[in-house]
């Protein structure tokens, strides 16, 4: 199998068409009439977004943005300029309401009291995974960080009970973002286009019933520097193709990186590759200029959470 | 019970569901995937508690937790210096 920096690169215009095909058959197999789509400010789903319009037509795309009071005020400006750009309809909803009504915010903040007690409206919170992999080597533990809103930061490192408490909270406000696209799709009888890429999806970075509760994946087998090749070629405003990728899901804004993935997106998706192929790790080692610790680090990693995360690939189970 | 066989104990009974029959003393978590992230924040948790040892953010690597036999002897070190210690406080290096 060849291996090289380069092995990413695509063609994008016969990408864009093969999406474009895939698009169309399966609008047309789940007898629908378009697609609803949750534009996050994102690449992700700003390049899903433009490919559903080369496929069915502007008409045919309608847009949800839903931000919440924890968003990057920046995420629905941009979500709503790529909208203007493709000439889509949209509605912004606001989904803070909804997110009250269900506790999230009452249900995480009581998670973080449990750790720093003095936590209030007034702080903003984040939780993250140890930094820069490739540097040092550390298990997967979740650190969350405080910020008093005056810069005073506090961290500790967190249990389960906390750990659950935090992450089951904010995936509400994923799961409440799915519940509003279901309700235009089936009020349009339109199906819900994902916008997970395959560095996500391989490591279970998305939630289930939340992000990954859609119809169509159009996206789910490229890699995330193989969108942000497409949003180039598709013309993706510069604000989003230029914007550090985020869950966007926490107060205290922080990175995909930081989250979650402990690489950057570049030499993390090389390396993905390169274990999803086999390719021998003296070869990896040698294009990419690490050491043989630092690959067998990282596929360690990425064992790790395909296998941690393998559930949220399937169907639930059932007997025969 | 020694510090091994606490260990093992709570995996094989809070981890691995009472199948300890892949525990052996050298075996690699992460190469056996023995125990998952969760997994990992639990264990972390019941070795403070149990022995009243403060375990540092840069202590949670391989080389410290990746076998019942590295657990062990981290542990066990990590006693040793609290023995050592003239005030036998709890031990955070």
């Amino acid at each position: 199998m060849d291996f090289h920096k380069d092995i990413l690169r695509i063609d994008c215009k016969s990408e864009v068409e093969r999406i474009c095909s895939f698009i169309q058959q399966q609008v047309r197999a789940m007898r629908r009439d378009g697609i609803v789509i949750g534009l996050s400010g994102g690449v992700d789903s700003a390049v899903s977004a433009a490919i559903c319009v080369r496929a069915l037509g502007k008409d045919k795309v309608f847009g949800l943005i839903l931000p919440e009071k924890e968003s990057d005020p920046v995420s629905a400006e941009y979500a709503t300029k790529q909208a203007k750009e493709l000439d889509i309809e949209t509605e912004t909803i606001d989904i803070t309401p909804t997110l009250e009504a269900f506790g999230t915010y009452q249900k995480r903040d009581k998670a973080i009291r449990e750790v720093f007690p003095e936590y209030d409206d007034g702080y903003k919170s984040k939780i993250t995974l140890p930094a820069d992999l490739l540097s040092r080597d550390a298990y997967n533990f979740f650190t969350l960080k405080i910020d008093d809103g005056k810069g005073n930061i506090k961290s500790a490192r967190l249990g389960k009970k906390t750990l659950n408490g935090i992450v089951a909270a904010t995936d509400s406000k994923l799961r409440t973002r799915m519940m509003h696209l279901y309700y235009y799709a089936e009020m349009k009888n339109y199906l819900v286009c994902g916008t997970t890429n395959k560095t996500e999806a391989v490591q279970g970075f998305f939630v289930r019933y939340g992000d990954g509760g859609v119809d169509i994946e159009p996206i789910a087998h490229l890699y995330k520097t193989q969108v942000y090749q497409l949003a180039e070629y598709l013309g993706v405003i510069s604000e989003i193709i230029e914007r550090v990728p985020s869950p966007d899901t926490f107060s205290f804004q922080v990175s995909d990186e930081e989250f979650y993935f402990r690489i950057p997106y570049a030499t993390l998706d090389l390396l993905l590759y390169a274990w999803e192929y086999n390719i021998p790790v003296e070869r990896v080692c040698e294009t990419m200029n690490l050491t043989e610790e630092q690959v067998k680090r990282a596929t360690r990693d990425f064992a790790a959470k395909y296998n941690a995360t393998k559930h949220l690939r399937q169907l639930p189970p059932t007997l025969e | 019970m020694s510090v091994e066989q606490e260990i093992r104990r709570f995996l094989v009974d809070d981890i691995l569901f009472g199948d300890g029959e892949k525990l052996q003393v050298d075996i690699s978590f992460q190469e056996h995937g023995i125990i998952d992230s969760l997994g990992f924040v639990e264990l972390i948790t019941f070795v403070e508690k149990k022995f009243g040892i403060e375990i540092k953010d840069d202590e949670l690597i391989p080389e410290n937790f990746d076998s019942l036999q590295k657990i062990n002897r981290f542990v066990e070190s990590k006693l040793n210096r609290r023995k050592a210690s003239p005030s036998g406080e709890k031990s955070t290096s």
